[in-house]
């Protein structure tokens, strides 16, 4: 059976030799490490977000009056409802932990140099627009901890002499978080949202196959280090074909994501379900304790110490900005950042910084 | 060729007319749609708050709270903390407002005592005739 399908398709698409032009003799080269997976990981890990959002899609209920009961009804009522929504709560904290890992090790290794600029900003790109999925999402239970921290996050654009209010009335909808902002979120987290990512991975993918993956710098063998002044298509002759070898490696990856996710699921469900997530929101009480989630932490720490809200915002801006255009600031040819103390350095100390900042936001 | 050329730019000036004349009704669309206000004025007896109490109230869309100071009288005052929108409460035993998100503190007239909020809490106006407070 299978076989008379595999001939089937092999004598109308050529099938045969479509994996072998795009996927066996794609090589990668020999010494990737593990962290090379974590872009698939990633891709994998939307997949995730996705297909349990569409299944949690069968029983939210977008309006004020009903969102929160909707949501319990998830948890208590509907058969394995709590299944899918633990998998959609904890695979966004995942999701975002992964792409910051993934970032992190392209940055070490070197590999936002030129000619892969353009991947690198695509990136950061889709780090944006997850974390704006992550924030959309976050209204949508319509909990206290939804309510104050969305409150809290769409006041920051008001720091902006002149125009900040109008960007925050224009994403809340009016002057407060109402049910109006619930809807524009929904729209935003389940319409507007996907095609977007979903358009940025495209064309990140395609620029990883076109330009040929990257190799780390850290042996003597890596990447021909000849100048790049045309196009050329960076391959591997004695590398590993993409398939099985490569896939394989995500493969396992992927599982050990699964493992982690389901570990969190079973043994510690209400990790990223504090208190206030349980109570429905009421726009005349503002609970104590109201802390965005940990990944934005770090932001949310330094507008606090910063005693000016222009300053504050208008620093990370620019600090996003600096991150998103590196590679044309760092035009070095080095790669090997073990070879680069300053960088190094740099790179070390920014990271101290986050986590301190982060722990500090968490404790304070 | 010539021809080529007009059709192009015919083209181009077509789409580009198209897509602009989008512009001014999105930009409508998600404009924040304008809401009426429920409450613009209310009025309360005077023995309703007695000296040292708060009452909290909902006025033009705004949560709000009416306190009666002791030796200073009543004054009404937003909720909404100045730093990034939480809401105050009347904190009686130290004659404070507190914010809960990052501790901002202003005093009974709306000053900010400590805390990152950049400015006083929006004052309403208030007077009092015979034993009516009226707010708004
Ligand atoms: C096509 C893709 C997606 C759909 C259809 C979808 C759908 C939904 C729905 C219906 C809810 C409300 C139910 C609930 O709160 O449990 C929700 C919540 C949420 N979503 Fe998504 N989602 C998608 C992708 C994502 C992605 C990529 C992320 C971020 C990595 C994300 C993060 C969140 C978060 C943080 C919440 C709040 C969870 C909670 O506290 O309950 N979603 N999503
Ligand atoms: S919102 Fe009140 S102190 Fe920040």
């Amino acid at each position: 059976m299978w076989q008379r399908i595999k001939q089937g398709l092999e004598t109308r698409i050529g099938l045969e030799d479509l994996i072998n032009t795009k996927l066996k003799s794609y090589s990668v080269p020999r010494n990737t490490n593990i962290f090379y997976t974590l872009g698939g990981v990633a891709l994998v890990a939307f997949i995730i977000q996705a297909i349990s959002g569409f299944f949690l899609l069968i029983y939210y209920v977008p309006h004020s009056d009903h969102a929160f009961r909707s949501v319990q009804y998830i948890m208590t009522a509907a058969p394995f409802g709590w299944l899918f929504r633990l998998m959609h709560v904890v695979g966004s904290n995942l999701m975002v932990a992964v792409i910051f890992l993934h970032l992190l090790s392209v940055f070490f290794m070197g590999s936002y140099k030129k000619p892969r600029e353009l991947t690198w900003i695509v990136g950061w790109l889709m780090l944006l627009v997850t974390l704006t999925f992550c924030l959309s999402g976050y209204l949508l239970p319509w909990s206290q901890l939804s309510y104050w921290t969305t409150t809290v996050v769409t006041a920051m654009p008001t720091a902006f002499p002149y125009v900040g209010d109008y960007i925050a009335n224009l994403l809340r909808g009016g002057e407060f978080v109402s049910g109006i902002t619930l809807n524009r979120f929904f729209a935003l987290h389940v319409a507007f949202l996907p095609p977007i990512l979903v358009g940025l991975m495209v064309i990140h993918v395609f620029l990883i196959r076109r330009i040929g993956l990257s190799s780390p710098p850290f042996d003597a063998s890596s990447e021909e280090t000849k100048p790049w002044t045309e196009y050329r298509h960076v391959s591997y002759p004695n590398g590993n074909s993409f398939y099985p070898y490569f896939v394989l490696k995500d493969l396992y990856m992927v599982a050990l994501y699964l493992v982690v996710m389901f570990f969190v699921i079973t043994f510690i469900p209400t990790l990223f379900l504090p208190e206030a997530s349980n109570i429905p929101a009421n726009p005349l009480m503002t609970p104590a304790y109201i802390k965005p989630q940990w990944y934005f932490l770090a932001p949310y720490q330094m507008l606090k110490l910063i005693p000016n809200k222009f300053l504050g915002i208008s620093i990370q801006i620019a600090l996003i900005g600096t991150f998103l255009l590196w590679p044309f600031f760092d035009t070095k040819i080095e790669r090997n950042i073990l070879k680069r103390p300053l960088l190094l350095a740099t790179f070390i100390a920014s990271l101290v910084l986050w986590v301190v900042l982060t722990m500090w936001g968490r404790s304070s | 060729m010539k021809r080529r050329k007009f059709l192009k730019s015919l083209l181009a000036l077509l789409g580009s007319t198209t897509l602009i004349s989008f512009a001014y009704p999105l930009v409508r669309f998600i404009a924040p749609p304008s809401r009426k206000a429920e409450v613009k004025r209310l009025s309360l007896q005077k023995n309703e708050i007695p000296a040292g109490e708060a009452r909290e109230i909902v006025l033009n869309n705004t949560p709000a709270i009416i306190i009666n100071r002791p030796g200073k009288g009543y004054i009404a005052l937003s909720r909404v903390c100045t730093h990034l929108g939480c809401l105050v409460g009347y904190n009686k035993a130290k004659g404070n407002l507190i914010c809960p998100c990052h501790a901002g503190i202003f005093n009974l007239d709306g000053k900010v005592l400590s805390g990152p909020p950049p400015k006083p809490l929006t004052e309403f106006p208030l007077r009092v005739e015979g034993e009516t407070i009226i707010i708004g």
